[in-house]
């Protein structure tokens, strides 16, 4: 595997969806080469900093409370078995 | 009333909901109303719903199709960009250009560390809708199986929606960086 084709799978990798097979021809090349290494510890934080960021938001404490009166109102449907 | 399990544990992913609706709608009337509006579904086609399997994706299922049902017709022309001249942008690259030029000792932790949450969420705003849900169903956890399910797209598209997304984002956050001039990335080369 050349850096290219590690490259091609960086995302992949990070997102754990690679194949065993993939996962250690890229597990092998980054043992090897300091810069897709150093590529791939950069992606990894820049998309744990993206979801630290998105997944920070709460919603609003009145909304829970309107979505639990919704769902037990006169209007919310008989539950069902 | 006796709480119902159902309730109680579709109302743990509220917090993902709302926020992922926020994104969507760019609205918090809007995403108000959507994550009710999936809540009642949710409890209206409850019997769909295989117990033991996946709650959380099952909700974010309703939320996306309810979002692209009802509140998408009413927002602005749809967007036809496939951001293709993003696919080749490499923020690592970049960084890795500027270091010789750059007096910071470390400009990718200086960049990383410079980024504010209100930019990556003004980038997200800017993202185009078909790549921004699919980056922030990713940032809740889930798989691209359950993505392109969701969204009934196979998962190559997935997979590309998301690495232009990011690109995307990286790109934006780049620019946002060199218009505040943090000195990681002061003397960046204006190309690309």
């Amino acid at each position: 595997m050349d850096c290219d084709d590690c490259l091609d799978k960086l995302y992949v990798f990070l997102d754990t969806e690679l194949s065993e097979t993939d996962l250690a021809s890229v597990r092998q090349h980054l043992s090897g080469c300091d810069d897709c290494d150093d590529n791939f510890v950069f992606e990894a934080r820049f998309l744990k900093q993206l979801k630290d960021c998105v997944t920070s938001d709460v919603a609003p404490s009145e909304l829970r409370q309107r979505v639990i009166d919704k769902l037990r109102g006169p209007s919310a449907p008989p539950p069902t078995r | 009333m006796a709480k119902d399990p159902f309730e109680t544990e579709a109302l743990t992913f509220l917090d993902p909901l709302y926020r992922t609706a926020l994104r969507m709608t760019r609205s918090e009337a809007d995403a108000e109303d959507l994550v009710q509006e999936t809540y009642i579904r949710a409890l209206r086609f409850r019997d769909q719903f295989t117990p033991g399997t996946n709650l959380k994706a099952w909700l974010f299922r309703i939320l996306t199709n309810t979002f692209i049902n009802t509140y998408r017709r009413r927002q602005s022309q749809p967007e036809f960009t496939e951001l293709d001249d993003v696919d080749e942008f490499s923020l690592y690259k970049r960084m890795s250009d500027l270091r010789a030029a750059s007096s910071s000792p470390d400009p990718e932790t200086e960049f990383l560390n410079g980024i504010v949450d209100s930019e990556v969420k003004d980038a997200l705003t800017e993202l185009p809708e078909k790549f921004r849900q699919v980056v922030l169903l990713d940032v809740e956890g889930f798989s691209y199986k359950e993505i392109a399910e969701m969204l009934d797209i196979p998962i190559g598209t997935v997979m590309s929606r998301l690495h232009r997304g990011r690109k995307f984002l990286q790109k934006r956050l780049l620019d946002l960086a060199q218009e505040r001039g943090i000195a990681a990335v002061r003397t960046a080369p204006q190309k690309g």
